[in-house]
């Protein structure tokens, strides 16, 4: 077993687990989508066990989670979204899912600021809400109304992420004081140059969203299983005269 | 000359455009309809007709409409930039970069044309045109960072790389004021730079690079492999094994970590003792982690495995993980670690057997303990290289008499009734074991894909509707299609042919075919997107998998399976029926005449109630949906059952669409240049073939079926070598020596 980051030529086989394992699937598009938008947060767990019969072979994947930034936060807070977590039948009683789930925060704070963290379970999933209870420690947030396609209800979950955000500040710090110590060794007096408050901040969005002047215009991709759409622009269509 | 529009017309002319923005195509028509009542020859009016009809789905009208509108005025910008967009939509993309070209030529000035026009160059891989397109929009707006990274990036994917570093630094050193730290873009277009200096080959530059500029990147695993990487290359191993520790506290589940720390701490290789030590380190640390358990197990030996091996079979065992076998089986190439495994397991089965107390927790969990060994010790005698199948059900029955109701047990009993050769009584066992657990789809899609392998099609369709999507138009074989379920295409297309139905298994590979289409040109709305988002080294990785992405096993076993049927299909025109012939089997004529008049019917069947359904829903659809009316229709499959493909009379010709791929994308897979040289052989091309064998000789030359093949060539190639034209017999000549 490794557990790694989600490369775009793990897709194809991501979307296979996905289609073995769970009734909510994706177009490969929706996966490019997450891959290209914070390929930070999406892990994979592969068999690297399995031996090769031609070079063309693929890593066979057997637990993925696909993890997304909340695109337009409406509570304002940046955070993230699990899309789809699943592993094989095959491969369980390996913590494989919680040690996907544990990297993919991290990322998600790291990189996005991300404050916390919400999914949606099936109400009648004990496993998984077992995990994501006990396990992870989220907690449950409201029941939202046959949100499946076949009309189950869904739980709406949440976790805080402001132990890995303590720990990231505290981490930077002891950066800090260590690239000061280093550059007064070295007779540098001006030190490490200062850190402007959060470490880490709302950086989830586009960055060039005010400058470039084509409108928002939503595309579907893949399904709205509840899971938003890509928010595209779709500028090439537009004459200018 | 061109027909000037009045003011009026001039503000109608505008919001034709505003309404296809706003894909209010029908107000659009309405409103050019109106311009083109007074001014018939009115060009670029005739030109957005054009463009919303095409939006319609109407495209055989609109491109013929665009084209007499080129006609009225060829100098209109307009007009040449809706005929490229015409192409563009319908995926010709070589007629669309010629069409902007001549739209760009007439307007110069225009981004819009400009932007258009280098998304398609990427797409297409002209790097050199890319290069030149993003260096006009560089000039046009360099104040935008964007602009500086897509020039850089073209530079990279051409080759570049030295270019695409100085257009980076350029931009770095025209800002003035230092980037927020949260600067995402900022962030992400180092930590780019440095890829681009490692590529270079100058890791020293790219380490200090790193711990300067990227330090305080946004992404840090990134930066913490990259750093650790670099530090091993220049071999500063006391640093690299900081590094790589670092990054094990962070993921200990990575086996790359492992191998770079033990490469750093320049443990030898023979030391088992030493690399174990640094192993169980982690172990301890991390009670859950299961890599620092098992990677020991690939290069220990001798006594020193065994006692690893048994604690690791033990602690499983207890755990009950169902994949202990799948996570060790590799270690089989090695006979002696073969041998040991079910030694071991009914060691640990024996001394619970001695131990009372724990027999009682076993029954409350099946799946650990004495069920779990007990399961291990079916799949061990399962599997190819240790198979004894009467062992293996005999396991695989006292595993069930502590559990007659666990899935996975029933799994493999009938995987293993699948190895013995029976294939209903292992499509029976599969679907029992999903009957016994029917939420999950694991088991579901195992179902299923026996019933496929028993020639079930029909009930295996049934199995996985199961879990498709009620709602979906056409019930579960569109969704599972729509949601591009390649196994199931795969599986079901065998199925067909093995049933003797050519046309529904070539409509499945060509669907799968289609796939692999689709995926291409899914990447076409990330030229621009990814620029936006920043995320430039995922963006490079995309396209550098896109270039490859018909290599994927998924789109091999298609393509070869397609080859296949077809080569029968021109060696046998009259045999409707698939596969069974060629391969001398033994089928009786009359069954298979009679299987081939069932599938027939079948498809008939088939193709009226699709047809049926589909006369009943499409007009509900357009109605009753509003935003369906927007998207583009759907265009219409005429040849559901795939009865067109079948009746082909050029077999050969429509076998190289599939067979094309396979020898570019898989030359190192012999069954690719096998059926290559069948075909081409067949077609008389003889070149082509030659390198066919070649490459299969190259790979294997004792594989029987190759050997044939020279055989072949030989007394093709003797009777008419004197007639072809000299190079040719002279290369011939020259190769052809085997």
């Amino acid at each position: 077993m490794d557990i790694r980051l989600m490369r775009p030529s793990d897709i194809p086989l991501v979307q296979h687990a996905n289609l073995e394992n769970l009734p909510e699937n994706y177009q490969l598009k929706y996966y490019l989508y997450h891959a290209l938008s914070w390929p930070q947060l999406s892990y994979v767990a592969v068999d690297v066990s399995r031996p090769k019969k031609t070079p063309y072979d693929q890593p066979k994947i057997v637990g993925y989670v696909l993890a997304k930034m909340e695109e337009e936060p409406t509570d304002g807070v940046p955070h993230g979204h699990i899309t789809s977590l699943s592993v094989m039948r095959t491969h369980r009683r390996l913590g494989i899912a919680e040690k996907l789930m544990r990297q993919s925060q991290l990322a998600m704070v790291e990189t996005f600021g991300a404050h916390y963290v919400s999914l949606h379970v099936r109400v009648s999933n004990k496993a998984a809400i077992h995990l994501y209870q006990n396990t992870l420690g989220f907690d449950r947030e409201k029941t939202e109304l046959k949100y499946y396609a076949d009309g189950e209800d869904a739980y709406c979950m949440k976790l805080d992420l402001s132990s890995i955000r303590e720990k990231l500040r505290e981490e930077l710090e002891e950066e800090k004081k260590e690239e000061r110590k280093k550059k007064k060794a070295e007779g540098d007096d001006e030190g490490g140059y200062e850190d402007e408050g959060e470490p880490v901040g709302d950086v989830g969005r586009d960055p060039d969203a005010k400058k470039d002047e084509d409108k928002k215009v939503k595309v579907k991709v893949g399904r709205a299983l509840g899971v938003g759409e890509l928010v595209e622009r779709v500028e090439s269509t537009r004459i200018e005269q | 000359m061109p027909q000037v529009l009045s003011t009026r017309e001039g503000n109608l002319f505008r919001t034709v455009i505003k309404h296809y923005e706003d894909k209010q195509y029908k107000r659009g028509l309405k409103a050019a309809e109106q311009i083109l009542k007074k001014n018939p020859k009115h060009g670029d009016t005739m030109s957005m007709k054009a463009l919303i009809m095409n939006a319609q789905g109407k495209t055989e009208e609109a491109f013929a409409l665009a084209k007499e509108a080129l006609t009225v005025d060829m100098k209109s910008h307009i007009c040449w930039h809706v005929y490229g967009i015409l192409y563009r939509t319908n995926k010709n993309y070589d007629e669309a970069i010629k069409a902007y070209k001549f739209a760009l030529k007439l307007e110069p000035e225009s981004l819009q044309i400009q932007r258009d026009l280098a998304n398609l160059q990427v797409q297409v891989r002209d790097y050199d045109g890319y290069v030149q397109s993003r260096f006009v929009m560089l000039k046009a707006r360099p104040q935008i960072r964007q602009n500086w990274t897509a020039l850089a990036i073209a530079y990279h994917l051409e080759g570049n790389l030295e270019q695409a570093e100085t257009t980076l630094t350029t931009y770095e050193k025209s800002i003035t004021a230092t980037p927020s730290k949260t600067d995402f873009e900022n962030s992400e277009a180092i930590l780019y730079k440095n890829s681009i200096i490692a590529e270079r080959g100058d890791i020293e530059r790219a380490l200090e690079h790193l711990e300067t500029a990227a330090k305080n990147s946004l992404d840090r695993l990134a930066v913490m492999e990259l750093r650790a990487t670099y530090l091993a290359q220049l071999g500063k191993n006391e640093e690299a094994v900081k590094a790589y520790r670092a990054l094990l506290d962070r993921n200990p589940e990575h086996p790359d970590y492992y191998r770079g720390l033990l490469g750093a701490l320049e443990i030898p290789k023979d030391d088992q003792t030493s690399l174990k030590a640094v192993y169980d380190e982690y172990a301890e640390q991390f009670p859950r982690c299961d890599a620092a358990r098992r990677l020991p197990l690939d290069f220990l030996t001798g006594d020193a495995f065994r006692t690893a091996a048994k604690s690791y079979l033990s602690l499983m065992f207890d755990k009950g993980v169902p994949s202990t076998f799948a996570n060790l089986k590799h270690l089989y190439s090695d006979l002696l670690k073969k041998d040991i495994m079910p030694v071991l397991a009914e060691e640990y089965l024996s001394e619970r057997k001695s131990s009372a107390e724990v027999k009682d927790q076993s029954k409350a969990d099946s799946s650990k303990g004495e069920g779990a060994a007990l399961y291990f010790l079916a799949q061990h005698y399962n599997y190819h290289l240790s198979r004894d199948l009467t062992k293996a059900m005999d396991y695989v029955e006292r595993a069930l008499e502590l559990d007659n109701s666990n899935v996975d047990f029933h799994m493999t009993k009938a995987r293993i009734y699948k190895h013995q050769g029976d294939i209903r009584k292992a499509s029976l066992a599969m679907d029992h074991a999903r009957s016994l657990d029917t939420r999950d789809r694991y088991i579901n899609s195992k179902a299923a894909k026996y019933q496929l392998r028993n020639d079930e099609n029909e009930k295996a369709l049934e199995t996985m509707g199961l879990f498709t999507r009620a709602d979906t138009v056409g019930g579960p074989f569109a969704d599972l299609t729509d949601m591009q379920c390649i196994w199931f295409l795969t599986e079901d297309g065998e199925a067909w042919q093995r049933r003797g139905n050519p046309g529904l298994a070539l409509k499945r590979y060509h669907t799968i075919f289609n796939i692999f289409d689709v995926w291409q040109e899914d990447q076409f709305d990330f030229h621009s997107f990814s620029l936006r988002k920043g995320q430039i080294r995922a963006y490079v990785d995309m396209i550098r998998w896109e270039d490859r992405v018909r290599e994927h096993p998924f789109y091999f076993r298609a393509a070869l399976n397609a080859v296949k049927l077809y080569l029968l299909m021109h060696d046998k025109p009259h045999a409707s029926n698939g596969v069974n012939g060629a391969d001398g089997q033994k089928g009786d004529a009359a069954e298979k005449k009679k299987a081939a008049k069932k599938a027939k019917k079948e498809a008939q069947k088939a193709e009226r109630e699709a047809a049926e359904k589909a006369s009943k829903q499409d007009p509900n659809k357009a109605s009753s949906s509003k935003t369906k009316d927007n998207e583009d229709a759907k265009k219409k499959d005429d040849d559901p059952n795939g009865l067109k493909l079948a009746a082909t009379s050029t077999p050969l010709e429509d076998a190289m669409k599939f067979l094309g791929p396979v020898l570019e994308f898989n030359p190192k897979n012999i069954d690719g240049q096998i059926v290559g040289f069948d075909v081409y052989i067949r077609r008389k091309k003889y070149l082509p073939a030659l390198k066919c064998l070649k490459a299969a000789l190259a790979l294997d030359k004792d594989h029987s079926r190759v050997r044939e093949q020279v055989q072949q060539f030989r007394s093709a190639i003797d009777p008419v070598l004197g007639s072809l034209p000299p190079q040719v017999q002279e290369i011939i000549k020259s190769e052809f020596t085997s």
